[in-house]
């Protein structure tokens, strides 16, 4: 059964061939599979080619889940060296693919990546890099400073 | 106006296309300061870290209370909120922890600190509210027992229940408290720096599920009290004792426990070998074993010869200030083949035939840490050539262990992470604070610092642990002679 091989197309019809179990790591795939055993070529409309090649990549590396502490460790570098190669757009293009083929793994990695990035900005650098608008009136801002004030910086990040 | 114009063509939102959930799952990874910086980027950003802001802590001063409306909207899905005050500043009172209550009817968890403006009133209010809450801690408030009732006969959920100087429990003959409804999911129980805790005695005899039980320093004689609780035996996993008076009476009754699998046993002068032998013989689950002897003697090999012998699934042992020999250190070796972390602390029988035996025995160990204990560089020879599986080793405070030696041990050793301070007279004091965080990080979960200078007195007497603290110091920076490091001696300069 694992050496079944699933055809992804991507929205702009690049064509992808993988090997079944790659394929389930893409719960979206997955669920298809479950439902229809037959499907061989699964589009994927909401994907283009560079993005899907990266999310294919993840997944191929990721296809066998060690558990032992050292096969652990060596994932996690790769995962990092992995997301070093891309910039905050194609971050956010990661983000959007993870989340609509439903890759929990990446969809983790990639929100961790985006965070690490952005953390220590200020919300003026927050707002330059990702091109968002302040659509705040002063006084509104000033209400949003004074609630901050209330609350605690922790300076650990919660575990979610 | 034309420059934001101008910007917004060349740089397009990025995030307009992000669904709030992807948002969201980034302010996830995020702490709150710079959640709270998120939250001034635009009102989107706003919202979405609004709503899923799950945990919160607020500072708790009076002035609060006018706040809460516009707070809450905002942060509409919070389960876990810490409500902490300042020294300085009035607390919040009871109107503004029901206002709270009635906002979040889901809290989870919820921690007071410093909130000694709330009383009873207002902790009934709020346990009335919340029903669902799971775990609850509180510490430095000055309401009393009655608050503490409330959460109990309210909450049917509360698994844990931390309870920290509370100023409120002066009564002389306090009311008692029971478990109420919380007695089948209360599973944890943590006192500390309690007048009158005992009150809270029908709570641990009657919690049915209770698996952790943690008391510090709280006053009065517990024997009868832990008695009660292990002839019922409900199944406790857990028990931390540190500073407490109690006695071989109640770990001869703790033996009953026989699920026990994590003991601390923390200066608790009245602890010897006969109650220590007790337990082992019974509890046969035992993993972690924590002691500080307080250089009282009272327990030492005839205890440790008993883990030994019946504890065959010990996997942490730390001992600070007490002095086994080859005969107990070489029998745990032997019988105990799981024994993962073991740490010594201010023993001072521990010295080179003791590290060798340790060495030579001990084929499972991965984690030791050695502090202030008289080994020399040849008991690090010895370590050198023996324990294959160690991975971590830190060694501090030790006069003995010359400074080129961390350095030769790495070079025999590359795959061993080692840790050593050796420490210039003068920078003693420094270093043994250095020591004390090291040996929290070690990832061996150990107790406070040692004052294993003292000698021990009855637990409740003393509150001034500063007091024991910088005196302990004190004595350590008497004792100086010691080599440097050059990575020392560099800090220096």
């Amino acid at each position: 059964m694992s050496s079944n091989k699933i055809v992804l197309t991507s929205s702009d019809g690049e064509s992808f061939e993988v090997e079944e179990v790659v394929a389930r790591k893409l719960q979206i795939v997955g669920h298809m599979i479950e439902d229809d055993c037959v499907i061989n070529e699964i589009p994927l409309q909401n994907v283009t080619g560079d993005i899907l090649s990266m999310v294919i990549e993840y997944c191929k590396t990721h296809v066998d889940e060690e558990e032992s502490e050292e096969a652990q460790t060596k994932l996690k570098t790769w995962d990092k060296e992995f997301m070093k190669k891309f910039d905050l757009k194609t971050h956010l293009k990661i983000i959007l693919a993870a989340n609509y083929l439903n890759v929990k793994g990446l969809l983790d990695l990639v929100s961790q990546t985006i965070a690490d990035n952005i953390k220590d900005y200020t919300p003026e650098k927050i707002r330059e890099v990702f091109g968002v608008e302040n659509d705040y009136t002063e006084e509104e801002e000033a209400e949003v400073r004074k609630e901050n004030a209330w609350a605690f910086d922790e300076a650990d990040t919660p575990k979610p | 106006m034309e420059s934001i114009i101008e910007s917004e063509i060349s740089q397009p939102d990025y995030t307009s296309c992000l669904p709030d959930e992807c948002l969201a799952l980034v302010f996830q990874f995020l702490n709150s300061g710079n959640r709270k910086r998120c939250a001034l980027v635009c009102r989107r950003w706003m919202i979405v870290e609004g709503q899923n802001r799950y945990r919160l802590s607020l500072h708790a001063r009076s002035d609060l209370i006018t706040s809460i409306p516009s707070l809450f909207s905002r942060f509409d899905s919070v389960t876990k909120l810490s409500l902490k005050c300042d020294r300085r500043s009035v607390s919040i009172g009871d109107e503004a922890l029901v206002k709270i209550s009635l906002r979040c009817r889901n809290l989870k968890r919820l921690k007071l600190r410093a909130c000694r403006e709330l009383t009873d009133v207002g902790m009934a209010g709020f346990a009335e509210n919340c029903k669902d809450l799971k775990i609850f801690s509180c510490g430095s408030c000055d309401f009393g027992a009655k608050g503490v009732k409330a959460v109990l006969d309210h909450c049917s959920n509360l698994e844990e229940l931390s309870i920290k100087r509370l100023r409120g429990f002066t009564d002389i003959a306090p009311e008692l408290i029971g478990p109420g409804v919380a007695a089948s999911s209360l599973k944890s129980i943590c006192l500390k720096e309690l007048y009158n805790g005992q009150c809270f005695g029908p709570v641990i005899v009657g919690a049915k599920n209770l698996r952790s039980l943690k008391l510090f320093r709280c006053s009065g004689d517990w024997d009868l009290l832990l008695q009660e609780m292990a002839v019922k035996d409900h199944g406790v996993v857990e028990i931390h004792l540190e500073r407490m008076q109690v006695s071989d009476v109640a770990l001869t009754a703790i033996s009953n426990c026989s699920s026990l699998e994590i003991l601390h046993l923390v200066k608790t002068p009245e602890c010897t070998n006969f109650g220590l032998a007790a337990i082992a013989e019974k509890c046969k689950l035992l993993r972690k074993l924590h002691i500080d002897g307080w250089k009282a003697n009272l327990i030492g090999d005839e205890g440790l010869v008993a883990v030994a012998r019946f504890c065959s699934q010990l996997q942490e042992l730390v001992l600070v200030g007490v002095n086994p020999t080859t005969l107990s250190l070489g029998m745990l070796a032997a019988k105990c083949l799981n024994l993962e972390r073991l740490a010594l602390c201010g023993c001072d029988t521990f010295g080179d035939p003791e590290l060798s035996c340790i060495a030579a025995k001990c084929p499972a160990l991965r984690k030791l840490c050695i502090k202030n204990c008289p080994i020399s560089d040849v008991g690090i020879e010895n370590l050198a050539n023996g324990c294959p599986g160690l991975t971590k080793v830190k060694i501090k405070k030790c006069k003995g262990v010359l400074g080129g030696c961390a350095d030769w041990l790495r070079t025999v050793r590359p795959m061993l992470l080692v840790n050593a301070d050796t420490v210039e007279p003068e920078h003693q004091e420094e270093a043994s604070n250095d020591a004390v965080g090291g040996l929290q990080e070690n990832g061996i979960e150990f107790p406070q610092l040692t004052s294993q200078i003292m000698a021990p007195s009855i637990a409740s007497s003393s509150r001034s642990r500063s007091g024991y603290f910088k005196s302990g110091i004190g004595l350590f920076s008497g004792m100086s002679l010691v080599a440097c490091t050059s990575r020392q001696r560099r800090a220096s300069r």
